[in-house]
């Protein structure tokens, strides 16, 4: 597994399409699904990008399940897929509980992510430095 | 050595801070300086998490939410070395709860951090990273911001090494 992470909007996706031009991609945006998602077509053969991987951790917060358990599942069904996070802890504390949770939550398993990667990417800028 | 370790919300940055501390305590009395104050049982948690993971290294926990410059006297006679987390922490306190309430802040944090690092042979302090978010809040925040922003280059300054946590990975930047 392959984790790119940056702040919004640094161009972590062109940043991927790039780098796997050569190889036939699926991208599966997490915004839109929980980690139940069936594989729709044949991916064996396409390298999985599962896109915005934070909101898959915000809404289990939300939905109060536990959001290891649920990247465990979606690495399970995918485990060579490149995920992508938008690093959302470098700012200011929110006021709101559930939001500081949130940010919190996202940054432990962006850390947990790391951890099991074989390779880290930080895109700023459009630039991806390898941090791992 | 002075280090400084500086990272966003759950980066890593303690548990990579309190490596490197103990990496550097060659049997020197260790101390962990703790800045936050503790209002809630969320505040509770963060501490119990942050000592479960201390648990059993050595640190003698030393609680001082500002004014650092007063538990001075009170560390070992000999040189010693300290853990101190956070700044940022301390930045809030002594401007929302401290004596000083505008910028002079930054002076008496420049000045007590500098008798702070006197007194140690290895100091590492964690930073926050808060100024990514791209929201601009009312002025007090804002004023915060600055003043934190400015203490973060000057405690660059005076460390020999700088990393930043990324995802629980440190970076080295200086």
């Amino acid at each position: 597994m392959i984790l790119v992470i940056g702040g919004y909007s640094q161009g972590k996706l062109d940043y991927v399409k790039k780098r796997f031009s050569k190889d036939k991609v699926a991208i599966i945006d997490a915004k839109s699904f929980s980690a139940d998602i069936t594989e729709t077509e044949n991916n064996n053969e396409k390298k999985i990008v599962i896109d915005n991987i934070n909101e898959l951790v915000k809404n289990s917060v939300i939905d109060k399940k536990n959001p290891e358990d649920e990247i465990k599942k979606l690495l399970h069904k995918f485990p060579d897929s490149i995920i992508i996070s938008d690093e959302v802890g470098n700012g200011i504390v929110p006021i709101d509980k559930t939001e500081r949770l949130i940010r919190e939550t996202i940054g432990r398993m962006q850390c947990i992510l790391a951890e099991q990667a074989e390779e880290v990417i930080r895109v700023i800028c459009g630039i991806g430095q390898k941090i791992k | 050595m002075t280090i400084l370790v500086y990272g966003g919300s759950g980066s890593g940055k303690s548990a990579f801070a309190e490596k490197k501390t103990t990496e550097l305590n060659k049997g020197n009395k260790l101390y962990y300086l703790a800045t936050m104050q503790v209002y809630d049982d969320e505040d509770r948690e963060r501490i119990k998490r942050h000592r479960k993971l201390r648990y059993g290294k050595g640190f003698t926990t030393v609680e001082q939410p500002k004014n650092i410059d007063k538990i001075l006297d009170s560390l070992s006679n000999e040189k010693c070395d300290v853990l101190l987390e956070c700044m940022s922490n301390l930045v809030a306190n002594e401007m929302f709860d401290g004596d000083s309430k505008d910028k002079s802040v930054f002076d008496k944090i420049k000045a007590d951090i500098t008798k702070l690092d006197a007194c140690c042979d290895n100091l590492v302090l964690v930073s926050n990273n808060i100024f990514e978010d791209g929201i601009t809040y009312d002025r007090e925040a804002e004023d915060y911001k600055e003043i934190l922003g400015n203490v973060n280059s000057f405690l660059s300054s005076i460390s020999e090494e700088v990393w930043e946590v990324v995802a629980g990975i440190p970076v080295r930047l200086k």
